[in-house]
């Protein structure tokens, strides 16, 4: 059967995720649920880290920075001055995407491991003044009582608005990725030098990206809080930043929704053996480890047929040897 | 303040700073070489010092337990870094820089949950020898007598791998792969077997500094976390790759510690990430690094 419809044609996979993540309620439990909502949550996180990982082509190990200023910009406004939780998104978005501007100006000059290092030392910055500012952010203790308004306390009710929320966001970043933009960022990627040659503002494209990033890991952040009710300091650590990067490299960073997937697998998996163990990280270290020594390029690299991912090895390799 | 308050803050401070310059040695030393950043350097440091009160407790009874210890941890920690460099780091040295990154990323969490495993959620106390017990008197100031004796590791590795770089046959070859590996490997010389004996040199230090670790205070879960964040702001301090960028930036940054704790308590950790960010912003290659190639 040939599929006619066009629009189908070009989007069946998030069609087809998006109508399964419509019925999943119906026929999960409540915990499950929850979840899924893990899912949908990080899931936007990852998809937001890889505008800088998987289409800027650098690596920040500090994305939950951003993730964690909107977290908890949300949660203070929901808690010290009694903001309404729909009211605290955009400002989650503006505070983050301007912790982001700040601390990108800085992070964008930089290239590979430096700017691996400076976003990681940028989020540990952030990390300790949220830790250590008691007055203010509850320091370790973190902020409890992060209530959602009534029509969102239900588990079913926050998947739906969480799922609604992060479409809409997915849908606004894939919009960036396949704009004019978001070619320019695969060029700025593949080789920065031609790119500046041809007369683009490569500074300013990737200090751009790097808010767009950071806009959306705070909305995700924002999301956050309310779902679990609490906010603590641990969501800006180092360990946090690592999530996305495996979820992303799991799912396979070349693909828009790779860090989706790689969300799913991951966030399935820990809910499902933290079940009957406590030492999850030991888990996924051993799947981390799995992954990345046999899985390059991740589920979506693995899917894919097998000649385009060995001539992209093969030219990584050349590089890899001449620059080290 | 007094002199003497100073004074004991500043020894004080100098022995977390040789604490921190013996891990980041090790930190700096392989990614100088091989160019991995290996965040599970501080994990094995931890399992050094797990393994030193282990040994310990086993010949508590006799009087030079401690001293037997530690280098016994060394060597042990040693060992386990030298099969995770033939098991798994020997076959990501042509990977791509995230996936590097994951996979000492996944070792500190394997290695960080083996150790729970091991030796589980109780905190471990070693009760010292009576010859370090008392404080000495300096200037009139009391000093643990046990940071003397960090200090001196400290130091001593220091000397030890300045002369090794130096004056030895392997210390040339080290230093040539530092700036050139393609070349050192033309020339015939057999790079993975020297990779393999630098990573296990830069871990044997890290046990060792574990081991030293274990005496000064309880050992306890997720110290590791802690201290690889500021080895990580040492080397970068200092540069990369740099020993004598290592020592400068693991006593600045101890002395900072030491020192802010009493002015600003809050401040301390803050302070040292925005000295990091401002190196890294200005100098990418640290106070006393070269410029990376390209």
């Amino acid at each position: 059967m040939e599929i006619k419809n066009p629009f189908f044609k070009k989007y069946w996979l998030p069609s087809i995720l998006f109508a399964v993540a419509l019925i999943l309620p119906l026929v999960i439990t409540q915990f499950w649920i929850h979840v899924f909502t893990e899912i949908l949550i990080l899931g936007l996180f990852a998809i937001a880290f890889n505008l800088i990982f998987g289409y800027m082509g650098q690596l920040s190990f500090g994305q939950a920075a951003y993730y964690g200023i909107g977290a908890y910009t949300t949660g203070l406004l929901m808690v010290k001055a009694n903001w309404p939780f729909l009211a605290t998104i955009p400002i989650s978005m503006i505070t983050a995407g301007l912790g982001a501007l700040i601390l990108g100006c800085f992070c964008v000059r930089l290239r590979g491991i430096y700017f691996a290092i400076l976003t990681m030392a940028f989020g540990q910055l952030v990390y300790f003044i949220i830790f250590q500012w008691y007055s203010f952010t509850g320091g370790d203790n973190g902020l409890q009582g992060i209530n959602p308004p009534p029509w969102l306390f239900g588990a079913t009710s926050y998947y739906y608005f969480t799922l609604i929320i992060v479409t809409i966001a997915s849908i606004i970043i894939y919009a960036i990725t396949e704009s004019p933009f978001g070619y320019t960022m695969r060029a700025i990627r593949d080789n920065t030098e031609r790119t500046e040659f041809i007369g683009i503002n490569v500074y300013r494209y990737m200090l751009i990206n790097f808010v767009i990033s950071g806009i959306f890991c705070g909305l995700a952040g924002a999301l956050w809080g309310p779902f679990n009710r609490s906010v603590a300091p641990d969501l800006c650590s180092w360990q946090h930043s690592g999530h996305p990067v495996f979820m992303a490299v799991m799912g396979g960073p070349h693909h828009f929704l790779g860090p989706m997937i790689g969300s799913v697998i991951f966030t399935f998996l820990n809910a499902f053996v933290t079940g009957f163990t406590e030492y999850w990280p030991l888990v996924s270290g051993v799947i981390i480890i799995i992954v990345v020594m046999f899985m390059p390029g991740g589920v979506f690299g693995v899917i894919k047929q097998k000649g385009y991912f060995s001539k992209k090895q093969a030219v990584n390799n050349t590089t890899n040897g001449v620059g080290h | 303040m007094e002199f003497t308050f100073i004074f004991s803050q500043f020894i004080s401070g100098l022995t977390y700073g040789m604490m921190l310059f013996l891990v980041a040695s090790g930190l700096s030393l392989i990614f100088g070489v091989m160019n991995i950043l290996n965040f599970a350097h501080a994990t094995l440091w931890l399992i050094g010092a797990y393994l030193c009160f282990t040994f310990w407790s086993l010949m508590q009874s006799y009087e030079v337990a401690l001293w037997v210890s530690i280098p016994l941890a060394a060597l042990a920690t040693g060992a386990v870094g030298w099969i995770s460099e033939v098991v798994l780091i020997k076959h990501i040295y042509k990977r791509e820089l995230h996936e590097q990154l994951l996979i000492t990323y996944a070792m500190a969490l394997i290695f960080g949950d083996l150790i729970k495993i091991t030796w589980g959620p109780t905190d471990r106390l070693i009760v010292r020898p009576p010859i370090i017990q008392k404080p000495i008197h300096l200037f009139g100031a009391p000093i643990d007598s046990y940071f003397i004796f960090v200090i001196l590791i400290g130091f001593a590795v220091a000397i030890g791998l300045w002369c090794f770089l130096k004056f030895t046959k392997y210390g040339h070859i080290v230093k040539a792969a530092v700036f050139s590996r393609e070349m050192v490997s033309a020339l015939g010389i057999p790079i993975p077997k020297i990779y393999t004996w630098v990573f296990t040199m830069g871990i044997f230090i890290a046990g060792l500094a574990g081991g030293a670790q274990s005496a000064i205070g309880s050992v306890t879960l997720g110290m590791d976390m802690a201290i690889i964040i500021q080895a990580f702001c040492v080397v970068v301090i200092g540069g990369f790759g740099s020993l004598m960028g290592t020592l400068v930036g693991s006593l600045i940054v101890g002395e900072i510690f030491s020192f802010a704790i009493l002015l600003w308590p809050d401040g301390a950790m803050v302070l040292i990430f925005a000295i990091t960010a401002v190196i890294l912003i200005v100098r990418p290659w640290g106070l006393f690094g070269t410029p990376l190639r390209a």
